[in-house]
């Protein structure tokens, strides 16, 4: 009885297993489906980070409409040029000159400069607080609660004197900042060089407005579109044609930033915003309390 | 008429009143782990009903026809060695667990192809869903329901057919998808609120999910109410 249970049990199991191999092998040969090769290798090419700066879902949709649906291959923001090259040698295309897209903030006011603050107690948040009116004064400006910071997978933009900034050593380009951002500000924007000129305002209020809202907005002056033609200003607002933008237009642009009333032209990219501590910064490896400079050694006179 | 409504009554209680997530607790990792979003979540829902419902009526068949004592085919094996009176008598319940993992692993591997080679935008729309509910505990134990309902029951009468099986499942899998589409809904709405430090992320999903639990409680009685109701006493 038991040894007749007990081979029963092994002859079961046994049997399934050879029933459902059999059943898997013929399904696996049956319903093939056909696959490009080159997915495979167009997705150990990406950097599989599934960011999303390409504009599809993740790697692997990407790595899918490069092959089957001709996308072009230097899409991908984090993996950048050399990324884009070994695309191309597993697609057999040429690659143009791959631009990388990096977040410009366009609000320049600290928390200083801001003016008409009320106080504001609800969520932390800038997409709650954009509902709110009066949390300041300007209806375009950074919010500052760091709705960008907390979206940010590489740890790249951060809130500053209570203004969004880019942290363009860490930045890979995804745009998810740009995506989070309630008030717009924050453009991706093609950058040819490591650093370009930006307009560092978003208020299309009226100069006399502008004054009454923040200490360092535009004014919608004209003074860089009367020196430049790259400058276009409209609604009271100065934006910057990058399609025209080049480096031998710089002597212009530089001119035109100088004579911004309220210095609003500047140069963002590399070594602006945040910049990032490096190795060979003359810093001692351990901070060790200076005993010395703690001893009080006031003389007590009187 | 009345097993219409047995029928009717599995499936009002595998849905809601003995719902697999909120009354047994079975199936929290996906639970937890895919509500952040109503659509997610539906798909979710779906992919564990349609292989609750393959899974259920595979292990039925499995265990009707081998587990249980007296079932045919290793009562016809059995007769081989043993005299009638005790092949009868030889239970392989005891293979329940990992025979139904088996199956289930199995089935779920076999669909997957199936529908990758005909249903591509189904297929597109499980995507990472279907291999992961492989190992889904509600699924698993929707099975172990079913078995307890064929084996080791007294009367004769009450052993559940593959009807009853197959409400079961089915339905069990729509329970799980109103909990974890609630669920969702629920915490797309806790993204906005202010959260305590000490209790944000997992701490506040929980909580959720035990105020759930309880809300679902307010079901318990109405399968014996309905039952009255329906037979007439």
């Amino acid at each position: 009885m038991v040894m007749v249970t007990v081979g029963l049990a092994a002859g079961t199991m046994i049997l399934m297993a050879v029933l459902f191999t059999f059943i898997l092998g013929w399904a696996n040969r049956a319903f093939h489906v056909e696959i490009d090769p080159r997915i495979g290798k167009v997705i150990a090419a990406l950097p599989g980070v599934n960011c999303g700066g390409c504009g599809f879902v993740g790697c692997g949709e990407y790595a899918e409409a490069i092959v089957l649906e001709n996308t072009p291959v230097n899409k991908c923001t984090v993996g950048g040029m050399s990324c884009a090259l070994a695309l191309g040698d597993i697609m057999g295309v040429r690659v143009d000159v791959s631009v990388s897209l990096r977040p410009i903030v366009h609000c320049g006011a600290r928390t200083v400069d801001r003016l008409g603050r009320s106080e504001y107690r609800g969520e932390m948040m800038c997409r709650t607080a954009n509902l709110v009116a009066d949390v300041q004064g300007c209806t375009y400006g950074c919010l500052g609660f760091g709705d960008c910071e907390r979206e940010c997978d590489y740890d790249a933009i951060h809130v500053i004197d209570g203004l969004a900034t880019v942290d363009y050593g860490a930045c890979v380009g995804c745009g998810a900042c740009a995506r989070v951002c309630p008030r717009n500000i924050i453009t991706i924007t093609p950058f040819r060089s490591n650093r370009i000129l930006a307009v560092i305002c978003s208020n299309h209020d009226a100069g006399k407005d502008v004054t009454k809202v923040c200490k360092v907005g535009c004014l919608g002056c004209r003074a860089c579109s009367r020196i430049s033609n790259l400058f276009v200003v409209e609604n009271n607002l100065s934006t910057l044609n990058y399609a025209e933008y080049t480096e031998d237009r710089m002597t212009e642009l530089v001119a035109a930033s100088k004579r911004c009333p309220r210095h609003r032209l500047q140069f963002v990219g590399e070594g602006t915003g945040i910049v990032p501590v490096t190795m060979d910064d003359d810093r001692p490896d351990v901070v060790r309390a200076d005993f010395k400079s703690t001893v009080d050694d006031t003389e007590w006179r009187g | 008429m009345t097993y219409i409504t047995d029928i009717f009554l599995i499936a009002i209680s595998a849905a809601l009143i003995n719902n697999f997530v909120l009354y047994y607790f079975v199936g929290i990792c996906p639970f937890i782990g895919v509500s952040r979003n109503v659509d997610i979540a539906f798909g979710m829902g779906f992919a564990v009903t349609f292989v609750m419902t393959i899974a259920g009526s595979i292990s039925w068949a499995i265990t009707t026809l081998v587990l249980v004592p007296g079932a045919p085919f290793t009562r016809f094996i059995a007769g081989f060695f043993l005299d009638p009176g005790q092949a009868v008598q030889i239970d392989l319940t005891t293979l329940s667990y990992i025979v139904y993992i088996f199956a289930i692993a199995s089935s779920v591997q076999f669909v997957e192809m199936y529908i990758r080679k005909f249903f591509p935008s189904l297929y597109k729309s499980f995507g990472v869903f279907l291999p992961l509910i492989t190992t889904n505990c509600a699924i698993l134990f929707a099975c172990l329901t079913i078995m307890s309902h064929v084996a080791g029951v007294e009367n004769p009468a009450d052993v559940w057919g593959l009807s009853k099986a197959l409400a079961l499942s089915f339905f069990g899998g729509v329970g799980f998808t109103i909990a974890i589409v609630i669920m969702a809904g629920i915490r797309e709405e806790l993204d906005f609120c202010d959260v305590p430090e000490c209790l944000q992320g997992a701490a506040i999903t929980l909580i959720v999910a035990g105020i759930l639990a309880m809300a679902f409680m307010g079901f318990t009685g109405v399968d014996s109410g309905l039952r009255v109701a329906l037979t007439g006493g």
